[in-house]
């Protein structure tokens, strides 16, 4: 995307340039196009997560529930920075907040783990970054 | 814990429950470095040009969605008026262009592209004409393509012209895409003062004074809005009001942070966050259903515009607090068919198009989605652009017409392209002749804008 036509142009002509006498068609455009591969695969362009998650869960209370999350984000080598919960009646309302930085999954892997949780205790559970909340309500 | 716990429920309810999504990320593009005298390298351009920005515009804006999660309805992406690209071209070859731009909208997975339109407020070149006349052909030939024509503005007064023409192209569109309920209608959009960051669909295209890219976010929730004031039954018109922009705020910050993110992801400049009250057919999602809570009996009832004009400038003022870059049409939108409260009000005949066309003199953004009976005559039509278009005139502000005579249907009948477009109760007309006044033709000059009364 950030791969504009002036870079294209720039890259070729350096192509040729190294090439020299030897510059057909077919090895200037193998030459670009490797550079241009080398560019897009730099690391740490596959952009690194940053900032806290929060983990948002609520359903019908039952023993076992936080286990059963703390233990899958163990699993993902998820650090656990906070919790905090709340009954009303029947029901349980829980908030976490975790960093994600230190696990191997990114926020998909994570949501569909816990996603899976969810459906098998029959509870809701949402992953978001925390910056929704804090945007939302706060200037 | 630097949470709220309350916060938290609270922007979950509003995502899961109360409907609330960013409405559409709308990557805009600029192509006036795609023309050329051959219609074949113009047109190989554009669509090499959108594949290139707006590739990942899809992929960037879900990666987004699972980040925060917060739905967004639509992805799309906005042209610059295509009118600039080819003056010299031929009806034939505008079609093409068209077809060029849907080849790309489908390349790219987005669900509409806007920016097939043209601006002749106060005059129109060839090119233009063979434009405008491309318009019926090329949103029956292409499933994406969205149009629209800028006819007025407060400078340049009113093209009646160009209000005729268009008039002529809404009837042709409805009658080419007969089969299909005239749905190129609903892609068509004819303007008096049009902006030019508008991220929203069908009348959405890349100013001309706008950069190379740019990324706008319309937010949506009527929804969120409706559920807040279900606690303030009892309450004076002042607290209502505080309500709703303090719910404003809310889903403007959500907005603002969405669209700066997928603006980031695709790496092209962010606009605008357009802070708009854009309904959706869902129950619930209703601007109507406001207006009742408020305290009409229905959306038509006397009273209609006033609390209209306090939502409107509540959602504004909300909104204005929370994102430093606000633009677009930024108002509360009251399509037909995209609102069920509205479609209800409309089949009981509570609603009639003059009172809609009073509503949208203090909202955004005029008869929007309004489908009338198909023997309307080209005059008529021409007489209802003309009327929203001097509401647009007089009070500095955008209105527009997207209006559906639906071939072949009348008074009872209804048209119904489910989805987001929804369903359209046709409307009565009145049958009064407007002939002679347009057959005069020419313009109506720019007004004075001191003497405001």
């Amino acid at each position: 995307m950030k791969i504009s036509e002036e870079l294209i142009r720039e890259i070729t002509y350096k192509v040729i340039n190294d090439l020299g006498a030897e510059a057909t068609h077919d090895k200037v455009r193998e030459g670009v196009e490797k550079e241009l591969a080398a560019i897009q695969t730099v690391p740490g362009n596959p952009e690194k997560f940053e900032g806290k998650v929060l983990v948002t869960s609520f359903g019908l209370n039952k023993p076992g529930i936080v286990a059963r999350i703390t233990g899958t984000l163990a699993e993902m080598d998820i650090d656990l920075q906070d919790i905090t919960q709340r009954i009303m009646q029947d029901f349980y309302t829980l908030i976490m907040i975790i960093d994600i930085t230190s696990s191997p999954k990114n926020l998909k892997e994570i949501q569909e783990a816990l996603q899976k949780v969810a459906d098998e205790l029959n509870i809701k559970i949402y992953v978001q970054h925390e910056d929704i909340f804090r945007y939302m309500f706060r200037i | 814990m630097n949470f709220d716990f309350t916060e938290v429920l609270e922007t979950i309810m509003m995502s899961e429950v109360e409907h609330f999504d960013i409405r559409t990320v709308t990557m805009g593009i600029n192509l006036r470095d795609c023309s050329d005298r051959n219609i074949n390298v113009v047109t190989q351009k554009i669509y090499e040009k959108i594949v290139q920005y707006a590739g990942n515009h899809v992929k960037n804006a879900e990666a987004i969605e699972t980040t925060y999660g917060i739905r967004i309805a639509n992805k799309r992406v906005a042209v610059t008026p295509v009118s600039f690209i080819g003056d010299s071209f031929t009806t034939e070859e505008y079609v093409k262009i068209a077809e060029s731009l849907d080849k790309a909208a489908l390349e790219i997975g987005i669900d509409y592209i806007g920016g097939y339109s043209a601006l002749v407020q106060k005059g129109m070149t060839p090119g233009e004409e063979n434009f405008i006349k491309s318009i019926p052909l090329a949103l029956s030939t292409t499933k994406k393509v969205c149009s629209s024509v800028n006819i007025g503005s407060t400078k340049a007064g009113i093209n009646i012209d160009a209000v005729k023409m268009m008039a002529q192209v809404i009837k042709d569109t409805a009658y080419i895409t007969r089969d299909n309920q005239s749905i190129g209608c609903a892609k068509l959009v004819v303007f008096c003062n049009a902006v030019e960051d508008n991220p929203f669909i069908a009348g959405a295209f890349h100013g001309i004074t706008e950069g190379n890219a740019t990324l706008n976010v319309g937010v949506s929730g009527p929804g969120v809005v409706l559920e807040a004031l279900k606690n303030y039954r009892g309450s004076s018109i002042q607290d209502i009001a505080e309500v709703i922009k303090k719910t404003a705020f809310k889903i403007t910050r959500a907005g603002e942070l969405i669209g700066r993110k997928v603006a980031e992801k695709d790496g092209v400049e962010f606009g605008i966050v357009d802070i708009s009250l854009a309904p959706t057919p869902a129950e619930g999602d209703s601007i109507a259903d406001i207006l009742k809570e408020i305290g009409l009996e229905d959306v038509g009832a006397p009273g209609t515009t006033a609390a209209l004009a306090m939502l409107n400038d509540s959602v504004k003022k909300g909104g204005l607090m929370a994102s430093s870059s606000v633009g677009g049409l930024s108002g509360a939108f009251i399509p037909v068919s995209e609102d069920q409260g509205m479609i209800a009000a409309a089949e009981k005949g509570h609603l009639t198009i003059e009172k809609l066309e009073a509503m949208t003199a203090v909202c955004s953004v005029g008869l929007d989605m309004v489908a009338i009976p198909g023997d309307t005559p080209v005059n008529t039509i021409a007489g209802i652009i003309a009327d929203e278009a001097a509401i647009g005139l007089i009070n500095e502000k955008t209105t527009a017409c997207r209006l559906i005579p639906a071939y072949g249907l009348g008074v009872g009948e209804s048209v119904d392209y489910g989805g987001l477009l929804g369903k359209a109760p046709i409307m009565p007309v009145k049958m009064l002749s407007s002939d002679v006044f347009f057959n005069r033709g020419g313009k109506i000059p720019a007004p004075v804008r001191s003497l405001t009364n």
